[in-house]
């Protein structure tokens, strides 16, 4: 299971995810239970993101769920030091990374942690933050090795 | 030339309100109408000779087809429009080139006018595109709002940041392109940038969304741009020396395109890799049979500076990596080796969504262009960093 902590910004995810349909209910059960899974390919075993119904690699369209270890390598990162989005303002300034996931798909996240000054090639973990309105997202925080 | 295409449209004139902000209080459709006097003014045409139309962004920024053409009185058997987003100019265009080669019309009028004043700043709520954000798979711009990627400079920054890592490249030399195209912007009346920018003025400018700084974002505007094109064989009724269209390709989509970054930067879901452009060998160059160095002058939508740098390597003009490098010393200035969106473009002219460059391009190859006239200019690209292009010529191919 990853972390999950409580989204330190202001309420209301909802207004700021696609609305949930059948083919992202299991994506986003499991986030909630402190999962994040990706789907497989029936075809070519490759770990796709976003979701969608033909593999980018090959174009099978068999595919199951499998967890992520919620490992990765930051591919890149910005900061924003004014936000778009009231849900955010309290954040700035914020850094959102693009990460490389172990799995090999990347992810955007925002980097949790408020002290660490980013950098490519950084390792970084997936943790899953619940917002008050009850949706849940993944986010990043630095990779911390296991004494 | 390549036997696969011969295209015999031609721009026959245009019409472009001055870029501006908050001043324009009339509605759309007489904003628009201002616009289209103008084009047609230029051309020499009566507004009952115009059947196709193609509007670029429609309503609640600009004005929707339907409506467009009740309320500008314009009859038309061929009628289109596209999203909301600049990167459908070249589109447009090239549409209405296809309707014209297959005789779906004989004037084609296409516009683009919206008014950017009237709302919130692009990427808040307050902005109408701000819907689009939550597509399924990510905003236009890869916007992805529960992890604040937010805005359209998001993307970009993303793929800025990379970029700037993998080639080695220091991130103050993105100043020159805002420093090029405000010194065109400056010769150019209808600009809505209006004072010099130096280089410490750039460097002093904000970070938007880091390492993106204000000067290097384009300038939200309010703009009414209008474009008539028809066939060659009827270049002989207009008022002006017609534009030929000698080439085009479309955009490029798909897992491996990240829309406001390079290919093989790997952001999003687009492959890392050793990106090698396929620069001459593009068909817009194969087509016409002409290369990158045959180019007098190159336009490109320009949301952001590193749009331009993107745009040079992926046609040819210099290697990839090379053209931050490349770009300094006024090489893309007026006067350089290859000047580049002449009329200061996104950046300063005025964000139109690649209009204002169209318009650019028929000036400079009509010789109209005034202080800014590049000598002697015979060949123009208009091309983007997203992949389409169309190669323009005083002559035809």
């Amino acid at each position: 299971m990853l972390p999950i902590r409580e989204f330190p910004g202001r309420a209301g995810l909802s207004a700021l995810v696609v609305p949930p349909s059948s083919s992202t209910e299991f994506y986003l059960d499991q986030l909630k239970a402190g999962v994040l899974v990706l789907q497989h390919c029936g075809n070519c075993g490759r770990r796709r993101y976003p979701i969608a119904p033909v593999c980018p690699y090959c174009g099978g369209s068999s595919f199951d769920w499998a967890p992520c270890a919620g490992t990765g390598v930051v591919v890149s990162w910005v900061r924003y030091p004014r936000s778009y989005l009231r849900e955010f303002e309290s954040l700035v300034p914020y850094v959102v990374l693009c990460v490389e996931l172990s799995e090999g798909p990347r992810m955007f996240g925002r980097l949790a942690d408020r002290d660490v000054e980013p950098r490519i090639g950084m390792k970084v973990q997936t943790i899953i933050e619940r917002w008050a309105d009850g949706g849940h997202a993944p986010a990043f925080v630095c990779f911390v090795e296991d004494a | 030339m390549d036997a696969r295409f011969s295209s015999s449209v031609v721009i026959a004139g245009v019409g472009a309100l001055d870029f501006t902000r908050g001043v324009l209080d009339a509605s759309i459709a007489t904003i628009a109408n201002s616009s289209v006097a103008l084009a047609l003014e230029d051309c020499g045409l009566q507004r009952s000779q115009l059947d196709g139309l193609i509007v670029h962004i429609g309503s609640p920024r600009g004005l929707d087809y339907d409506e467009f053409a009740t309320l500008l009185a314009i009859k038309t058997r061929f009628s289109s429009q596209t999203w909301a987003h600049g990167r459908f100019c070249g589109t447009v265009i090239q549409h209405a080139a296809m309707a014209l080669d297959h005789g779906l019309a004989d004037y084609v009028l296409c516009v683009a006018t919206f008014l950017n004043s009237r709302f919130d700043r692009h990427g808040t709520t307050g902005f109408p595109g701000f819907a689009e954000n939550l597509r399924e798979g990510g905003g236009p711009h890869a916007e992805t709002l529960y992890a604040g990627l937010a805005a359209p400079i998001g993307g970009t920054a993303m793929a800025t940041q990379r970029y700037l890592n993998k080639y080695g490249i220091e991130r103050e030399k993105l100043g020159a392109v805002a420093i090029a195209q405000r010194r065109s912007a400056l010769l150019n009346p209808a600009a809505v940038m209006k004072k010099p920018m130096t280089m410490a003025d750039y460097t002093a400018s904000p970070f938007i969304v880091e390492p993106l700084r204000r000067f290097d974002c384009s300038i939200s505007t309010d703009a009414s741009v209008a474009v008539i094109l028809t066939r060659a064989d009827r270049a002989k009724d207009l008022k002006k020396p017609p534009v030929y269209l000698r080439s085009y390709q479309g955009i490029a989509a798909g897992p491996n395109e990240f829309v406001f970054g390079q290919r093989g930067l790997g952001i999003n879901q687009a492959e890392e890799y050793d990106y090698r452009p396929a620069g001459a060998a593009e068909s817009v160059f194969q087509i016409a049979g002409v290369t990158p160095d045959d180019v007098d002058t190159l336009h490109c939508y320009d949301g952001f500076t590193p749009h331009v740098l993107w745009t040079l390597e992926r046609f040819g003009f210099v290697g990839v990596g090379e053209a931050a490098d490349w770009a300094q010393n006024g090489r893309i200035e007026l006067g350089g080796e290859l000047p580049v969106n002449t009329s200061g473009g996104h950046l300063s002219e005025g964000h139109s969504n690649g209009w204002g460059h169209t318009v650019e391009i028929v000036r400079q190859l009509r010789g109209e262009a005034g202080p800014r006239q590049i000598g002697d200019c015979q060949l123009a690209l208009w091309a983007t960093t997203f992949g389409d292009a169309i190669l323009y010529g005083k002559e035809r191919n």
